[in-house]
């Protein structure tokens, strides 16, 4: 998972996260729980998460 | 008449059941799977956090969002909360919470002036309402009328809270004009639900009337022809309308219609839309087992280093939290030179919380902030260009296009009300 500058930190993928993967501070993190499962990135107000291929 | 309303925040689903309940044919397309934008819940760890706003309502069930709710046929019960109190330290001198605090009533500010300046603001508070201030900034206002820095610190506060901006940012007139709103329709309210209890019931009367919300759905342009808005692409499907509703503000509206407003005559509009400066701020969350404010409504605290003020929903809305639990949360103003620095923002922020509730026990749930393309306010209050655009029949509603004197949904609603006649007439 890769979250680009975008990211103004609003904590929406966290509460989507299934996995409880996703820290934030001003910008979301994605922790080794992260199962690039792709749901956080639906949820982005700001298109700031891409799935690495 | 076929309307599209782009985004399902509060002002594109207010406008949604304004427009169908009048009989229109409308379709909201919404980028996101969730509706409500910035104005909806937020599971989290068994909480119902929120994706932007603090589940209030700044005039509560009297003010101008409940009076729309209300004229739709929205069922939302909202249960007035408009306790305000302040933190002030309690040795006169002291410039923060360190050594003890006592919380004073909202309308006992200016308790703390000298007794010359006590006299001045009881002889202001009855002649600007009919002589209104203007012309400068709240600060600059201020200033000129006294030399009291408590003034400055409690003016801070309250437009940090309520508009995310610090009082040499806001215009004077803005600030007389809430003011005004706040004697016609009284302070803040809790809609049971939180914000998503708005949203739901909005999205009820879209569905009674024939709307239709189209999730996962992105506009990629607004048709123009022959000057005037015709409907919206969506991938290489073409949605005709007489009229379109942009919730997305007027920048990011611009950019879907760019085409249509290369001309000369759109280039006075355009530079204007250059100087918005979307308003920042920090969200911190917290989870107690006790309460931490201790009133349903609002704790300002002028002495904290970052802290505007904090609220507790869960003493009007129990079930916004899990059985025994109460939802805090803090907002913080972020300045401009300091959205770059976001995380000692945070810091600063979490400092005061702990200065402010010392001895209480209290777990941070979720810290969420808010800039540039997802921020407090798309347009400053009191600085946005309005509702309607150069092209007939596209309008901006949202957080981008308030309207004056209107508190953060508040003016949403009046932005929403004010564009709704000039269709509707």
């Amino acid at each position: 998972m890769k979250i680009n500058d975008n990211c103004v930190g609003c904590g929406q993928c966290a509460s989507f996260c299934k996995k409880g993967a996703i820290e934030v501070k001003g910008k979301a993190l994605a922790t080794d729980a992260c199962v690039d499962c792709g749901v956080c990135v639906l949820y982005c107000p700001v298109k700031a998460i891409e799935v690495l291929a | 008449m076929k309307a599209v309303v782009i985004g399902a925040g509060l002002g594109g689903l207010l406008s949604a059941a304004r427009l169908s309940k009048a009989g229109c044919q409308v379709d909201i397309f919404e980028r996101l799977p969730i509706t409500g934008g910035r104005f909806t819940n937020l599971s989290y760890k068994g909480f119902q956090l929120s994706s932007g706003a603090f589940h209030i309502l700044p005039h509560g069930p009297a003010g101008p969002l409940a009076q729309f709710l209300n004229e739709v046929g929205a069922d939302v019960k909202i249960v007035r909360s408009d306790i305000i109190t302040v933190r002030v330290p309690l040795k006169k001198g002291s410039q923060d919470y360190e050594k003890g605090f006592k919380d004073i009533p909202f309308n006992d500010f200016s308790t703390l002036l000298s007794h010359k300046d006590r006299l001045k603001i009881a002889f202001l508070i009855v002649s600007t309402r009919k002589n209104r201030p203007s012309g400068s900034t709240l600060q600059t206002w201020i200033r000129s009328q006294f030399k009291d820095e408590w003034l400055v610190r409690f003016a801070d506060a309250f437009c940090g809270w309520a508009l995310s901006l610090k009082s040499d940012e806001v215009p004077v007139e803005e600030i007389f004009e809430i003011i005004e709103n706040m004697y016609r329709f009284g302070g803040p309210g809790v809609p049971i639900g939180g914000c998503k209890g708005v949203i739901d019931a909005l999205e009820s009367v879209i569905a009674e009337n024939g709307g239709k919300i189209h999730t996962e759905t992105e506009v990629s342009k607004i048709l123009v022809e022959n000057g005037k808005a015709a409907g919206v692409l969506v991938g290489a499907e073409a949605h005709k309308a007489n009229l379109v509703i942009s919730n997305l503000g007027h920048a990011a509206t611009a950019c879907l219609c760019a085409e249509a407003l290369s001309g000369e005559k759109d280039s006075g509009y355009l530079r204007r839309l250059e100087t918005l400066k979307p308003s920042a701020g920090i969200k911190i969350c917290l989870a107690a087992d006790e309460p931490l404010v201790g009133h349903s409504g609002i704790l300002l605290t002028p002495y904290a280093k970052r802290v505007n003020g904090i609220n507790e929903v869960t003493q009007v809305d129990p079930r916004l939290a899990p059985p025994g639990k109460h939802l805090t949360m803090s907002h913080q103003y972020v300045a401009p030179d300091n959205v770059k620095n976001l995380e000692s923002e945070i810091e600063l922020g979490l400092q005061d919380l702990k200065e402010i509730f010392p001895d209480k026990k209290y777990e941070t749930l979720l810290i969420q902030s808010y800039h540039d393309s997802w921020p407090v306010n798309r347009a400053a209050s009191g600085m946005d260009p309005g509702n309607e655009t150069p092209i007939p029949g596209l309008y901006v509603v949202g957080d981008g296009a308030k309207g004056k004197g209107g508190i953060e949904v508040e003016g949403v609603a009046l932005g929403v009300a004010a564009t709704m006649k000039k269709i509707l007439g």
